[in-house]
Formats: C-alpha cells, sequence, structure tokens
C-alpha cells in the first residue's frame, strides 16, 4: 500500500513541476515588449497598491495607442506580491528570469523593496520604486520615482517654523520608513534651534545615554490610540504645538478618531501626516480631518491643464477597463499614482534616448540628467543619483477629502543619504 | 514698582478705549456690521487681515461671531449679480442668506470662500477677543485661554475687566491663569514669583512647560524656588488625573473587548466550538452600519446622519446572525464532535469571508461618520471622557444584562443550558438539540455583529479588521473561564486594565500588550480553568 | 498495513528512486544548457527548495498534530526563530558589502547603533549559528511545553496558547527596537561561508542540503513513529489518560516530542533563509502556523508522506494561482481548506489510500474496475439509443 503512496508522491511532484515549468512558458514575440507589474493585490497592502497596478496599466494603455516604444507594443506581466515579502523575491525573481521583463514597476512597502532588491541586483533588472521612503539606500538597479524624506519631511517642518509651531511630537508606525525620518527629523528640528525638550513622543538612548532617535511608536493594525492622544494633548496644553505623523495608512483612522474625540482640532495642534494620500481619505471620515496638513510632491487639486487631463483621461480609462475586479466608481488619483505613471514616462524616455530595451544602456540614459517628463504635478528630472528633482506641496484637508495647496517648494532635488547631514548649531 | 504696573494697565486700557469710541465714532452707529464683514470677506491679503481684526468693533457681536465662525469653516459663499458684483451668503436651515443685507438671496448660488490658516488665524484672534463676552461660558474660556497663550500684557485689563463680572467658575479660573500667564512675561521678578505661586494654586495643566522653564533657571533663587514648588504640587495633581484616566481607558478597552469577546464565549465557551471565523462576524456588523449610514444620508440628507446608528444596530445583530446562521447549517454542525477540526474549517470559512468582502466592498477600508451625539467630550478635573467611550461602557453593561436575562431567564436560555450541561442527557429528554445549537450559535454570531456596529465608531472598517481581535477575543475567554460569562466580564475588565496601564507606564503600545500575552501565558498555567474554572467530575479526554 | 519482511522492500525502493530524483537529478539538470528540453532553470530549483524546507516545517506540525494529537499553533514561530538564529549569521556576512559600508548591518545603522548589542556578537561564527537554529526554538519549546504540559493544557487550549505565543514574539520581533530588523527583518544577504550566497552553484548546493535534510528527517520520523516510543506518542493522541493510568509520564513523552518537532522545524527555517533571501516577523503571524496546518491538513495527517506532498501542493498552487488569478488565492485555499476538512479528513494520501482500496476489493483489480465502467457506459448507450 505504501508503495502507491510513494508513486502518489513521486507524481505529485511531477504535477507540480508542470505547474511551475507552465508557469514559466514564455511567449516570445518580435512586436512587443514585457514590463512587470509587481504589487499586492491580495493581502493587507492590496487596499493601497491596488490603485497602482490601475495606473499603471493606464499609462501602458496610453503608450500603446501613441505608438508604443520603439515601435514596439508594452505588454504588462501583473502578478501578486499577495502582501506577502518572501513571495515579492519569488515573484521577482519570475519576471526576470522567466519572463525576461525589460522593467518592473512595483512594490509599496520598504520591506517588499528590500526583499526583491537582491533579486534586481543579481539579475541586473530595473525596478522603479514609487512610494514615498526613508533613503539610506541607492541601488543602481533601482530608480526611485519616490519622495525622499528631503521631499516631504524636511520641507513640512519649514512649514510648521514658518507658522510658528515650537513643539513637535513625532508619531509613526514601527518600521523603517518613520524610524528613519524621525531620525532625520530630529536632527533637521536640532539644526534648526528647536530644544530637546520640545520634541515629543520620547527620546531613545544608547548606552552612554546619548540620544539617538526619537519618537513614539505603534505597531501596523494598531486600534487603540488612547493613550497616545492623551499624551498628545498634554504636550499640547501650552500652545504651539503640532505632530508630525508618519503613521501607517488606515492605523490613521483609529488615530484621527481618538484625536477629535479628545477635542483637539487643527487649529490647537495641527497634524501633519506624510502616509495620508486622497486615495487614504476615501475611507476616512473627512471631517474628522479638516484643516489638517499633508505634504506631497502630488496633489489631486494641482490646477494645471495636464493634471485636469490627466485626471480625466484616467477615469475614462477606468470607465472602459474590464480588468477583473477594477473599482470604478469614486476613484480619486494621489501622488504615488502618479510617480508611478511618471515611472513608466520616464522608463520610455529613457529606452528611446538609449534607442534600446538593454538595461545598462537605459540606465546611463537616466542617469545622464536630461530624462524629464512633464507629469501631472509638474516636472520631474532623473538625477545621477537615482532620484527625482521634483516639485514639493504643502496642502491642506477640506472637507471634501481633497487638499488644498498652501505652498509649493519648485524643483527640489531628490537626496536619498541625510542622516549626520544636518548639525545642531 | 507695583504701582507702575497697575498706571501702565491703567493707561493701556484707557487708550484701548479711546481707541474703539474713536473707531465708533467714525462709523455710523447700528448696522455696520454686515457691511464690515460683507467687505472683509470681499478684500484679500493684509487689507482683509486688518479688516477682520477691526471687526471686534461691530456692533452687533452675537451677529459677528457667527458669520465668522461660519466663514473660517469654509461655510461662506459667494454669488455673483448680473453687474458681476459678488454678494456674500451663508445658509441658515439650508436657506440661502444674503450677508450685507439680512435678506434671502435671489441670485443663483455660487460657490464657498476658499479659506487657508493663516486666513483662519485672524478669524480665529477676533473670534476670541469677541469670545471674551461671548454668552456661552465654554466659548469664553476657550477664548480667553488662547489669548493668555499669547502672553500679551495688553490684554491683562480685559481679563480683570472680565473677571469682575464672571459668574461662571470654570471661565473664572481661566481668567485667573490667564492673568497669571501673562505675568510671567513680565519683566519684574516679584510679579513673576506672585503669579507662579498663583499657577501652583491653580494646578495649572497649561502652564506646565513655563513652570519647568522657570524651576530651571537659577538666576532668582526665591522665583525658582516658587517655581519648582508649584511645579511639583502640578505633577502630582497631573498624576492623580492621569490615573483616573488610565482607568477608565482600562474600563472601556476592556469594554470594547467584552462585546467582541462575548459572541465568542457564547460559541466557544458555551458550546466548544472554535469559531476563527468570529472575527469576520465582527466585520459584518461594521459592514452593516456602513450599508445603514449610505440608507439613511440617501433617504434623509445629513439628519440621517444623527440617527442612522440606532437603527444599524439590530440590523448588524440580524446581519451577523444570519451569517452565523448558513456558518452553523453548513459546516459547523458537521464538527461537534471535532473540536481542532473545527478550527480548521471555520478558519477557511474566514479566508472566504474575507475575500468576499473585499470582493463585495473594494479591498479599501470604508468611512463611517459617527453621529454627533457620539463626538466629543466632557471634562472632570482635567479629565476628559469621550462620549463614545462612555457609550461602549453602557452598551457593554446592557448587552451583558440582556444576555445574562436570556440565559437564565427564558425558555430558550433554559435550553441553552440544558444542552451545554449535558447533550446527550438533554437529548434524551426531548429537547432538540440540533435547533438549539443553530439558536445558540446565531446569537452568538449576532453579538459579534454587535460588537463590529461599535468597532465601526472607533475606527476603521475594512476587510481585515476582524483578524485584529480575534486573538485578543480567544484570550479573553480563556482567561474568563470557558463557559462562564460572568469570567468574560471581569476577564476582559482586568486585560483592559492591565493593558492601558502597562500603556501608560512604559511609554510603549507593543511592551505592554506583550507583557499582558505573556502574562496570560503564565496565568493559564496557575490556573489551566481560568478565573472561573468549570467544576465538572468528569474526566475529559 | 502489512510490513514487508524483505530487506529492501517496493517500499524502500520507491523512496530510494524519488530521494534519487530529487538529491541527484534534479541538481544534475539546473547544470544542463539551458536550451536543453530537460533543462530546469535556476528560478524553478530555488522554488523547489523553498517548498521542501516547508515540507519539513510541515513533518514538525504533523509530528505533533497528526502523531500526538498536539495542534501546535506556534510551529511557525520555531521556523522563524531557526531562520533569524541562522539569519543572524548572515547578516553578520554581509559586512562591508552593504548600503551603509559598514560592519553593523545596515538596518542597525539606520536605527543610529553604534555597536554590536551582545546577542548578535556570538553570530558571527557558523557553527554557532546553525546550533543556535537549533537550541533557540528547543529552548523556547522546552520552556513552553513545561509550564502547558505540567497544567495539563490540552486540545484547544493548547492551539490558542501557542498561537498567542506566536502572537507575542511576532509583535516582538515587529519592534525596531528589538535590533533584530524590525518589520523588514533581514535581507539583501551576500556570503555565505565565503561563497556569493546569489550565485546558482551556492543556490544549488542549497537545495541539495535541504533535499537530503528532508529525507534524513523524513526517515528518521518514520524510524521514530514505528518505536515503541511512537507507539506511546500514538496512544497519547487516542486517549492520554488511559497511556497515563498504565505508568507512563505522559508529560515527558509530550515534552520530548514538542521539543524535537521545535528542533525540525527551527532547522527548516534555517534552510528556508538562505534560498528565499529574507526573513522577517510577518512570516510568523498566526495565520502562517495555521497554514502550515492547512498543508498537513491537506496532504494528510498522521503519515509522514501526507505533510510533504500538501506542503508542496499547496505551495505550488500558490505560485500558480498568485499568477494566474490573484484576486481568488484566498477564496481558493479557503475552500479548499473547508472542503478537506470536511469530505477529506485524512487528506490527499488518505484519498488515494481509499480509492486503491475500492480498486483492490473489485474483481480483478483495475482491469475489472475499467471492465465495469465500460461495461456500464454501453448500457447508457444502449439505452439512449
Amino acid at each position: 500500500m505504501k508503495k502507491i503512496i510513494n508513486f502518489l508522491k513521486a507524481g505529485l511532484m511531477i504535477l507540480g513541476l508542470a505547474a511551475t515549468i507552465h508557469v514559466a512558458h514564455a511567449q516570445e514575440d518580435k512586436d512587443t515588449v514585457k514590463v512587470g507589474i509587481l504589487h499586492s493585490l491580495s493581502g493587507t497592502m492590496a487596499i493601497s497598491e491596488t490603485s497602482l497596478r490601475d495606473v499603471d496599466l493606464f499609462a501602458i494603455d496610453e503608450i500603446n495607442k501613441a505608438g508604443g516604444v520603439l515601435g514596439k507594443k508594452i505588454v504588462p506581466v501583473v502578478v501578486d506580491g499577495a502582501s506577502d515579502w518572501p513571495l515579492f523575491a519569488e515573484k521577482a525573481k519570475q519576471l526576470l528570469e522567466q519572463d525576461k521583463v525589460a522593467a518592473v514597476f512595483g512594490c509599496w512597502t520598504s520591506v517588499s523593496r528590500k526583499s526583491v532588491l537582491p533579486v534586481f541586483e543579481k539579475n541586473n533588472g530595473l525596478l522603479f520604486y514609487s512610494v514615498q521612503y526613508e533613503g539610506e539606500e541607492l541601488s543602481k538597479n533601482i530608480f526611485y520615482t519616490a519622495e525622499a524624506v528631503n521631499q516631504q519631511a524636511t520641507p513640512a517642518v519649514d512649514y510648521m517654523l514658518e507658522q510658528g509651531k515650537k513643539k513637535f511630537y513625532l508619531l509613526g508606525s514601527d518600521y523603517v520608513y518613520p524610524q528613519t525620518t524621525n531620525l532625520v527629523l530630529l536632527e533637521y528640528l536640532l539644526s534648526k534651534g528647536v530644544p530637546i525638550e520640545n520634541i515629543g513622543g520620547g527620546l531613545r538612548k544608547d548606552e552612554s545615554g546619548k540620544v539617538i532617535s526619537a519618537g513614539r511608536y505603534t505597531p501596523f493594525g494598531h486600534t487603540d490610540y488612547q493613550q497616545i492622544v492623551a499624551d498628545i494633548k498634554k504636550f499640547a496644553a501650552s500652545g504651539d504645538a503640532c505632530v508630525i505623523n508618519t503613521l501607517n495608512g488606515d492605523t490613521n483612522v483609529s488615530f484621527f478618531k481618538e484625536y477629535a474625540a479628545a477635542g483637539l482640532t487643527a487649529e490647537d495642534c495641527p497634524v501633519v501626516s506624510f502616509s495620508l494620500s486622497e486615495d487614504e481619505f476615501r475611507a476616512l471620515p473627512a471631517k474628522d480631518l479638516v484643516g489638517q496638513l499633508g505634504c506631497w510632491t502630488y496633489f489631486m487639486s494641482i490646477d494645471t491643464p495636464a493634471n485636469k487631463k490627466f485626471i480625466a483621461d484616467f477615469n475614462t480609462w477606468l470607465a472602459a477597463s474590464n480588468v477583473a475586479g477594477i473599482v470604478k466608481e469614486k476613484r480619486v488619483t494621489c501622488s504615488p499614482m502618479v510617480l508611478s505613471y511618471n515611472a513608466i514616462y520616464l522608463w520610455k524616455a529613457a529606452v528611446e534616448k538609449a534607442g534600446s530595451f538593454d538595461v545598462d544602456k537605459v540606465r546611463e540614459a537616466l542617469e545622464s540628467g536630461t530624462i524629464s517628463f512633464d507629469g501631472p504635478g509638474g516636472k520631474v528630472t532623473f538625477t545621477k543619483n537615482h532620484h527625482m528633482t521634483k516639485n514639493v506641496y504643502i496642502g491642506e484637508t477640506m472637507a471634501n477629502g481633497q487638499f488644498k495647496i498652501l505652498k509649493t517648494f519648485e524643483q527640489v532635488p531628490g537626496e536619498p543619504f541625510l542622516k549626520g547631514t544636518f548639525k545642531a548649531k | 514698582m507695583k504701582l507702575l504696573y497697575h498706571n501702565i494697565t491703567r493707561l493701556l486700557l484707557l487708550f484701548l478705549l479711546a481707541g474703539t469710541l474713536g473707531l465708533h465714532a467714525q462709523t455710523p452707529s447700528g448696522g455696520n456690521t454686515r457691511q464690515l464683514i460683507t467687505e472683509a470677506i470681499l478684500s484679500s491679503g493684509d487689507e482683509q487681515k486688518k479688516k477682520i481684526s477691526e471687526l471686534i468693533n461691530a456692533d452687533d457681536v452675537a451677529l459677528t461671531s457667527t458669520i465668522l465662525t461660519k466663514w473660517r469653516k469654509s461655510e461662506v459663499y459667494i454669488a455673483t449679480d448680473a453687474g458681476d458684483k459678488k454678494v456674500p451668503y451663508t445658509l441658515e436651515e439650508d436657506k440661502p442668506i444674503r450677508i450685507d443685507n439680512g435678506q434671502p438671496l435671489t441670485l443663483p448660488q455660487g460657490s464657498a470662500v476658499e479659506t487657508d490658516g493663516a486666513l483662519r488665524k485672524a478669524i480665529a484672534s477676533t473670534l476670541n477677543l469677541l469670545g471674551i463676552a461671548d454668552p456661552d461660558p465654554k466659548v469664553r474660556q476657550g477664548a480667553v485661554a488662547k489669548l493668555g497663550g499669547q502672553q500679551k500684557a495688553e490684554y491683562v485689563p480685559l481679563f480683570k475687566a472680565r473677571l469682575e463680572k464672571e459668574t461662571n467658575a470654570q471661565v473664572k479660573y481661566t481668567l485667573k491663569e490667564a492673568i497669571a500667564i501673562t505675568e510671567l512675561a513680565d519683566a519684574s521678578p516679584e510679579i513673576q514669583t506672585e503669579a507662579l505661586k498663583t499657577l501652583g494654586s491653580l494646578y495649572s495643566k497649561r502652564s506646565g512647560d513655563l513652570l519647568k522653564k522657570f524651576a530651571g533657571d537659577p538666576s532668582v533663587p526665591e522665583r525658582q524656588a516658587a517655581a519648582k514648588s508649584s511645579l511639583v504640587k502640578l505633577e502630582n495633581y497631573l498624576s492623580f488625573c492621569e490615573t483616573i484616566e488610565t482607568m477608565f481607558r482600562g474600563v472601556n478597552y476592556g469594554s470594547v473587548l467584552l462585546i467582541s469577546a462575548l459572541g465568542l464565549a457564547i460559541t466557544f465557551g458555551l458550546m466548544g466550538v472554535i469559531n476563527m471565523a468570529h472575527g469576520e462576524l465582527i466585520v459584518v456588523g461594521a459592514y452593516s452600519v456602513y450599508v445603514m449610514e449610505g440608507w439613511f444620508t440617501r433617504a434623509f440628507g445629513d439628519a440621517g446622519l444623527q440617527w442612522y446608528f440606532i437603527a444599524a444596530i439590530p440590523f448588524a445583530f440580524v446581519n451577523a446572525a444570519l451569517v452565523g446562521l448558513l456558518l452553523e447549517r453548513s459546516v459547523i454542525r458537521f464538527l461537534y464532535n471535532r473540536p481542532l477540526e473545527s478550527l480548521l474549517a471555520t478558519w477557511g470559512v474566514s479566508l472566504v469571508l474575507q475575500q468576499s468582502f473585499r470582493y463585495i466592498f473594494g479591498p479599501n477600508n470604508v468611512p463611517i461618520n459617527s453621529p454627533s451625539w457620539l463626538i466629543g467630550n466632557f471634562t472632570i478635573l482635567d479629565i476628559s471622557f469621550a462620549y463614545n467611550r462612555i457609550f461602549v461602557v453602557c452598551f457593554a453593561a446592557l448587552i451583558i444584562l440582556l444576555t445574562w436575562l436570556l440565559l437564565t431567564k427564558t425558555p430558550l436560555g433554559l435550553l441553552i443550558r440544558a444542552v451545554m450541561q449535558n447533550r446527550e442527557m438533554a437529548s434524551c429528554v426531548g429537547v432538540r438539540t440540533a435547533q438549539v445549537n443553530m439558536l445558540t450559535f446565531a446569537f452568538g454570531s449576532g453579538l459579534a455583529g454587535l460588537a463590529g456596529a461599535f468597532l465601526a465608531q472607533l475606527g476603521n472598517v475594512g476587510p481585515n479588521l476582524g483578524q485584529a481581535y480575534i486573538i485578543d477575543c480567544f484570550m479573553t475567554v480563556v482567561v474568563g473561564g470557558v463557559g462562564n460569562i460572568i469570567g468574560t466580564v471581569c476577564s476582559a475588565i482586568s486585560i483592559g486594565v492591565a493593558t492601558q496601564t502597562l500603556e501608560q507606564v512604559l511609554q510603549n503600545s507593543v511592551l505592554g500588550k506583550i507583557t499582558v500575552l505573556i502574562t496570560i501565558i503564565l496565568f493559564l498555567q496557575i490556573r489551566p480553568g481560568g478565573l472561573f474554572p468549570t467544576k465538572g467530575r468528569g474526566l475529559e479526554d | 498495513m502489512t510490513q514487508s519482511k524483505l530487506p529492501l522492500s517496493s517500499e524502500h525502493i520507491a523512496i530510494i528512486v524519488i530521494a534519487f530524483l530529487g538529491i541527484v537529478v534534479a541538481p544534475y539538470l539546473n547544470t544542463l544548457p539551458p536550451t536543453s528540453w530537460l533543462y530546469i532553470s535556476d528560478f524553478t530549483l530555488n522554488l523547489w527548495g523553498k517548498y521542501l524546507t516547508l515540507a519539513i516545517l510541515a513533518i514538525s506540525v504533523d509530528l505533533l498534530w497528526g502523531y500526538t494529537g498536539l495542534l501546535s499553533l506556534g510551529q511557525s514561530l520555531f521556523f522563524i526563530l531557526g531562520g533569524y538564529a541562522f539569519g543572524m549569521y548572515l547578516m553578520l556576512q554581509i559586512g562591508v558589502l552593504g548600503q551603509s559600508k559598514s560592519e553593523l548591518p545596515d538596518f542597525m545603522v539606520f536605527l543610529g547603533y553604534t555597536q554590536l548589542p551582545w546577542f548578535w556578537r556570538a553570530s558571527h561564527s557558523f557553527w554557532f549559528s546553525v546550533l543556535a537554529a537549533l537550541w533557540v526554538p528547543a529552548l523556547v519549546a522546552l520552556v513552553f511545553g513545561y509550564l502547558a504540559f505540567r497544567s495539563r493544557i490540552k486540545g484547544v487550549y493548547f492551539s490558542i496558547l501557542t498561537q498567542a505565543l506566536t502572537y507575542a514574539a511576532c509583535l516582538m520581533f515587529f519592534r525596531n527596537d528589538t535590533a533584530m530588523g524590525g518589520n523588514n527583518g533581514f535581507t539583501d544577504f551576500k556570503l555565505i561561508l565565503g561563497y556569493d550566497i546569489r550565485a546558482p552553484e551556492t543556490q544549488r548546493a542549497l537545495y541539495i542540503i535541504t533535499a537530503t535534510t528532508l529525507l534524513l528527517i523524513y526517515l528518521g520520523c518514520r524510524w521514530l513513529t514505528s518505536t515503541k516510543f511512537g507507539k506511546v506518542q500514538q496512544a497519547i493522541r487516542d486517549s492520554e489518560n488511559r497511556v497515563l493510568f498504565s505508568g507512563y509520564s505522559t508529560v515527558s513523552y509530550k515534552l520530548f516530542i514538542f521539543v524535537l518537532s521545535s528542533m525540525i522545524a527551527g532547522i527548516g527555517g534555517m534552510l528556508y533563509v538562505p534560498q528565499v533571501g529574507i526573513i522577517n516577523p510577518s512570516d510568523m503571524a498566526p495565520d502562517k502556523s495555521l497554514e502550515a496546518v492547512v498543508w498537513v491538513a491537506v496532504g494528510g495527517r498522521g503519515t509522514l508522506v501526507g505533510p510533504i506532498v500538501g506542503a508542496v501542493s499547496v505551495n505550488a498552487l500558490r505560485s500558480y494561482s498568485t499568477t494566474a488569478f490573484p484576486e481568488y488565492w484566498l477564496f481558493l485555499q479557503g475552500l479548499v481548506f473547508i472542503l478537506v476538512v470536511l469530505f477529506l479528513p485524512k487528506g490527499l494520501v488518505g484519498l488515494w489510500t481509499s480509492i486503491v482500496e475500492y480498486i483492490s476489493k473489485q474483481e480483478g483489480g483495475l482491469r475489472g474496475v475499467w471492465a465495469s465502467v465500460m461495461e456500464s457506459l454501453m448500457k447508457r448507450k444502449g439505452a439512449t439509443k
């Protein structure tokens, strides 16, 4: 009997092999070029990442309608990272080794980028990453259309100082982006002459008692912000305080509901958020948030013809789209989406400049500093350090879930390595 | 010194009065209010800010405050007449009323006036000055506190004048505090010392930072001593408030746990079914609230927002109970004798349900607006109590009471208890155990739905909501002693208080939670049956 | 089940053949030129390496659940502890090759550390780390198991408590202050024993080691379950009280098996890390332990082949469906699970066994079944005409 069981085992192994080989079947076509789209379409991160897939597909359709790249139509290979980081690495391997894509647009969380980074370096692939991140990284295989810390956090602090704020409470989710941002902000605030006792949220000290980091952190999916809000209320009692919020996506709901319930308002103590875009606002009761601030390199409310056209075209595309499970109603655009959109056009521009899909040649073109694109958020240009020069906007939340732009910093160059650059006076 | 100070303040007061009178003399009395506000709205830049600051001189204080408040909330609109003249108006009971003459607007409606931070700041400061004389004590208090924080000596006479007339104790307190805080900016150390002492005796929370500053400044020893003693007083007082507040937070966090776990206490505790899909039943309740909110706002507009929640509560219960019923009929009834397998199968169900939510409501979280009677808080001493939290506590108590009544005072309760205690025996005496199981499971699921209705008012509503609560729920039930409602109540409240206290002490959200989990694990080694173990003579295997 | 008395039964032959295919042939095919139709790509081989480490995890679950009746939802904790213990070595091997060009791991540099925390210092040694991947999970299992079994926690309670333990550990590892990489965990490995970890040769070697380890663990467990010890273990599953009353100390038996299975899981984790290239706390989320239980249930609990079949087939299905129809993966996983629990309590292996039994009961075996099927088909055809 066991013999049979073992035959079954063999059979299954063969079946499994067949399945994996089946996945690998590659269709070579002279008139097309494949690009990978690697986002979580299921699991916890699907909330945010699905929108990026949509806009990627939209950009690709747009380019294909206009004649493609170097005369070739782009064929997107969409894979699901399922909010599972090792699976991201597996999918990246599949895209590069099996599907042999020319470039990959994808990832949202820092950890997903970190998990695919070795894969891209090993296979000399090309990844365009488009979500605000912590910096301190520069891979020759990754191009960051994302906001660097000096394209979000430091301009926002400048703005708050300008508004006369003197006390800063640092609050974030416990992962590498908030941790690093707050580390940089701590140095930045001290360099601007803000005394250390005016920085709230707690300080972390090393063995010798030297302050190495600041901020209050909560885990993903944290739901109970009562204690933290009470702490902020105490901190803000003496006035002129603000909260620098790097909480991740949906924990913001619990936080802001608690904030409103405790009677804190944007006038007493405004909250500047870096991870809360129009897309997240769809899930927030906007009334609780009026007057709170955000800082991004794109807002849907930007009043330019390019942006208006982008939004209109995207909605038309959505209406006609037949992608399975796509949400068609009440869609908005936000910074990560536009940065993803820009990424595809920038890649196209670089390929056209290089005259080839070869990764090394495309990289060379991108690094030349001449690849730029007039996107919905204004002009963006890749610089030699794989980051972009672009406009930074400070916006204020309105009851309709949009931002009203309060201030624009023109053409800020992205800088990944900021730690240690701001010295206290 | 003191004399000089008084003279200066008197002088200032005079100037201020003179200025006010002077302005009054220039403008025609009566009815200038609407005109001034209209001008302010239609101007722009620094001019606008100046005009706003001059509005303190308008005749009709109440009207000025009303319109300014609306302006600040972007509820002032501008219509344009045939001659391209701009006419600002507001909505009163949904009817457009012109600001310049108070008449109904006959022109087509326009769009809202945009405001920015600086403008709102200007409006706020005028409102504050107006607010000192506002009939509403809350407004007076807020205005005084804000003006006091600016530490401008010219406001002191205003405060003092008000203090003489003021009858409300809280506003009086705030006025005294504001005067003392403003005096801290005075040049004379004596006055500062006095002010520091006053602040200490007032237990002024707002002055904490200033006290610290003076306590750390050794240049005038007397002043430093006063600051230090006031600071100690304040800190003792605050830590007392904090303790009470932490307790309250603990109780309401415990109530959330209790509401979430009660359904599980029924299905797991009484029936022995490990329902991993319990979290998803909570989500069903939460989405029911979302659906109900949509219906109400569509049917009744903004008024619906006030009352939808009342209708949503039974709706959530029924929906979750129906899903539970379906679950029991299709999966769980085959697994009553295989508890471990029921754990696995219901986990499968939970995955399917999660993905169904994504399919029906989209992967994003959905927004839920709380009715206004659940927003806000009230304060005793310096301890604030949020309405929604108080509601949760009361509601938890109510649910417990109803559940207890159902289990002990109704025929169904009797049957449920009979089946739980001895299924075979109950069956022998003619109880239809299959039916009782089904009803009990549906009831437990319905309770999960109620929990969802509440969680919807406190945080996210999305497909993953249930996952965040499931382990906490299991812990609560196991600690309480399986099959014991009172045990569940005790364990929920103690876990809640312990978690909040640890969070407060450690100033860290996760370490508190980890410590509680580890404590629970250790506690169960000592008392494997939980707080109130079920006593039995049988040797279960 | 009859056991063959021959020195080499057909069953043994089957094991040898499959082991040979898995350990020797598959890596050999990987070295062929990519143009050959028999070529197995680096990607596929690596994927299989990953599946096999998960199969090791599944065996550890089954050893507890299928053979001793203890449903542990903490196996992914042990798996990940093993992974982290070995991952620390890999992190330190990166040295100055990392992003930050510092001797410290990158994430520590981000967080402002200036020196290695004490518990990291021994991880420079390869052998220390390999042993740590065994004793760290074993220690946790020993302490937890001793406390739990002593107070006679069993059944569902044991499951819930192990789940709580895993959850607590998961929260702990998610904290950046724990100095274990927080949410990002460990990644961007470069070297292992001086070899480039990303080179196909290294990956092939890792695959061979994994396949061999799986074989050894399989054989070891097979032996163990056939000894007297194994019989007691299964008796505990069936009726613990009777075993207790027969004078056996069930606590020691359960504790031994719990610790052993935690070590097996740790080995799985240790092999998983270098092949997948990342380890982070989301792998020990409560769901992951349940997934491992699913594999065992799908494959067939109470057999040693079952977990391997289950782990490999479910994961292959997952790899396939997250590409082919991403939206439906959770539906599929959930439904498979419900159906398996309801209708296939013995899993795929059990299904196969019953089919075979059914066939062997028919006259003339497979041929008889064939004949009767054909006959009934013919009949129906005749009837419709």
